[in-house]
């Protein structure tokens, strides 16, 4: 399959994590076993045959139903002792962590949490190659093949300089941070949020001059401060550094919440065994304890066009 | 070649959407791809299958395509465009109703034309040609009608909830009208070549094709006058496809099919139609360029 995906025996061994004249090797082995010619090699590239593409289903069915047989197997094997492979986002608040941990803990005492710290599309990649079981992955994205918890929200508001005059609201509107450039992260980071962002801001009667790329909490503060700019930020984010209040920037909710950051726990379609189930749960609900987070969507009407091509 | 298939796995990523493409040069066979063989919803793509089936059985003479066929107006599969969005009764010819079909993607229309063909004759269709990986399942109304009820009481407005988007059965090819972008070029070949029916039912087919009026995806990707695009859209929430020929003056044709998934599941999403346009482009530059 990764031959076929690569088109090169090379790339395919690279990302198979093996050398490229074994792999050729089981290769040619493969074809004398089936008795059909998978893949026409030129000096260049290695192109699959009609018979390769026909089997190509099939072997991937067949892959993953034999990593879905390898995973119920340890489990059984290893009773209530089992591993859950589990992730959580950066952004996680460690309060947040530890409750997750406990609650998990408390659920299922047997099965050990192998947790890891991985971004959205980190996650969504150990899901496709079968390293992970489940995860909290930040929406929107590509969520083919995954079952998914409730959609969590969280709300977010802008950061100003505390001597603007928008400071002096209780809560910011949209259209106020006209003539602010705004600091983003990165869009390559994560395309797709980044869009939906500067769309929800252009919705909403904002569209900054410039957007600038900035992601560390200091090189934030410096633009707010320096650079005639606002930056978002979720509210769970403020009050936990309440204490140590920052005397230069300040933390507005916006009017009418426009703005969300949307996540849910996710796992690989058909594979929600009970250890992962115990994991959904216990992260729902802390993540669900901290006040600023819900499920409720907004009511906002959808209008499909033409191009559509669907109707309801 | 691996650069052109760098960019357009860059092109994907950059407009937020995963991506599927392969192209050929109709008359070389010169080819290139991205997971060209990775198993695809078709959606409305699959409206292609179902013209080539129609002219084939025209060219039997088990049918004749100015035969005039009733569109009824209560019983209509539901659509935004074409015979879908009128309210009254229709009566027109087969070919007529293969226009508004390939033309703006009128599910009513396709559902006439498979109601009087039939799903086994588009699958039979595909089969002879060669395309052993592109199966119909069930028909545009039936397919709708999934999701309707995989969205629940929120309808089209839960669309954009991730958690209604993982369930959707028209987004998980083992269960819906399925295709490969390669099944699919090699289709639009055959088409062009005259090897999927007769001269004149080529001309007839890839006539209705250069008929498409959506500029946003493939023919966006050739905003050129002396460039001929035809083709074929499919769309779904998070789904953008398109397949088509693209033509130069100096007689270089290419076939492409690109199959997208967004992230987003904004309905509007101008960035993720127009990559299949700047994909398809990547594609073809490099397979001239040979």
């Amino acid at each position: 399959m990764a031959v076929a995906e690569e088109s090169h025996f090379g790339r395919a061994a690279a990302r198979l994590g093996m050398a490229q004249p074994p792999l050729s090797q089981r290769i040619q082995r493969l074809e004398r076993e089936l008795g059909v010619r998978l893949f026409e090699r030129t000096s260049r590239q290695v192109t699959i045959t009609k018979a390769g593409s026909l089997l190509l289903d099939e072997a991937r069915e067949l892959l993953a139903r034999s990593e879905a047989l390898l995973a119920a197997a340890r489990r059984i094997r290893d009773g209530e002792s089992g591993l859950l492979r589990a992730a959580l986002p950066p952004d996680i608040a460690g309060e947040t962590v530890a409750v997750i941990l406990r609650d998990f803990r408390h659920r299922h005492p047997g099965v050990e949490l192998e947790l890891h710290e991985l971004s959205t599309a980190q996650q969504l990649g150990r899901f496709a190659s079968h390293d992970l079981d489940v995860g909290i992955v930040h929406h929107p994205c590509d969520v083919a093949g995954l079952e998914l918890g409730p959609v969590l929200r969280r709300e977010v508001g802008v950061l100003l300089p505390r001597g603007a005059p928008e400071a002096a609201l209780a809560e910011v509107p949209v259209p106020a941070l006209t003539g602010y450039d705004l600091v983003l992260f990165p869009r390559a980071g994560a395309p797709a949020l980044h869009d939906d962002i500067l769309t929800a801001c252009a919705r909403n009667g904002y569209t900054p001059a410039a957007v600038r790329q900035g992601q560390g909490s200091s090189f934030v503060r410096g633009l707010i401060l320096s650079a005639n700019s606002v930056a978002f930020s979720p509210r769970d984010a403020q009050s936990a550094h309440a204490a140590e209040q920052d005397p230069d920037v300040v933390w507005r909710p916006l009017a009418g919440s426009p703005l969300t950051w949307r996540y849910s726990v996710a796992w690989p379609q058909g594979h929600g065994d009970t250890a992962v189930s115990a994991f959904a749960e216990a992260a729902t609900n802390a993540l669900l304890e901290s006040a600023t987070v819900s499920t409720d969507a907004p009511a906002s009407p959808l209008y499909l066009r033409p191009t559509a091509e669907y109707w309801l | 070649m691996t650069d052109t298939t760098g960019r357009i796995r860059a092109a994907f990523a950059e407009a937020g959407v995963t991506g599927r493409l392969h192209a050929v040069d109709i008359d070389s066979g010169a080819e290139t791809g991205v997971d060209g063989d990775h198993r695809v919803v078709t959606a409305s793509v699959h409206k292609l299958c179902l013209l080539v089936t129609l002219h084939e059985l025209a060219a039997a003479g088990r049918l004749d395509l100015t035969e005039r066929i009733e569109c009824p107006a209560d019983t209509r599969t539901a659509g935004p465009t074409g015979l879908a969005a009128m309210l009254d009764p229709v009566r027109l010819s087969l070919r007529d109703a293969a226009y508004l079909m390939m033309a703006v993607s009128d599910n009513a229309a396709a559902d006439i034309l498979l109601e009087r063909v039939g799903l086994d004759a588009v699958n039979r269709t595909t089969a002879r040609l060669g395309l052993a990986r592109t199966h119909a399942v069930h028909t545009f109304g039936q397919f709708l009608a999934t999701i309707k009820e995989d969205a629940g009481p929120g309808g089209a407005r839960s669309l954009t909830d991730p958690r209604v988007i993982a369930r959707l059965r028209a987004l998980d090819p083992a269960r819906t009208n399925h295709s490969t972008p390669r099944d699919m070029t090699r289709l639009l070949g055959a088409v062009w070549r005259d090897e999927a029916c007769t001269p004149e039912h080529g001309a007839a087919m890839r006539r209705v094709l250069g008929l498409q009026v959506w500029p946003h995806r493939l023919a966006s990707g050739f905003p050129f006058d002396d460039v001929h695009v035809a083709g074929k859209t499919g769309s779904l929430p998070t789904v953008r496809n398109e397949v088509g020929v693209v033509e130069y003056p100096d007689g270089g044709r290419y076939a492409v099919a690109v199959f997208t998934r967004a992230a987003s599941t904004a309905a509007v999403l101008p960035p993720a139609d127009a990559v299949i346009g700047t994909a398809a482009r990547l594609a073809v530059d490099a397979l001239r360029g040979r």
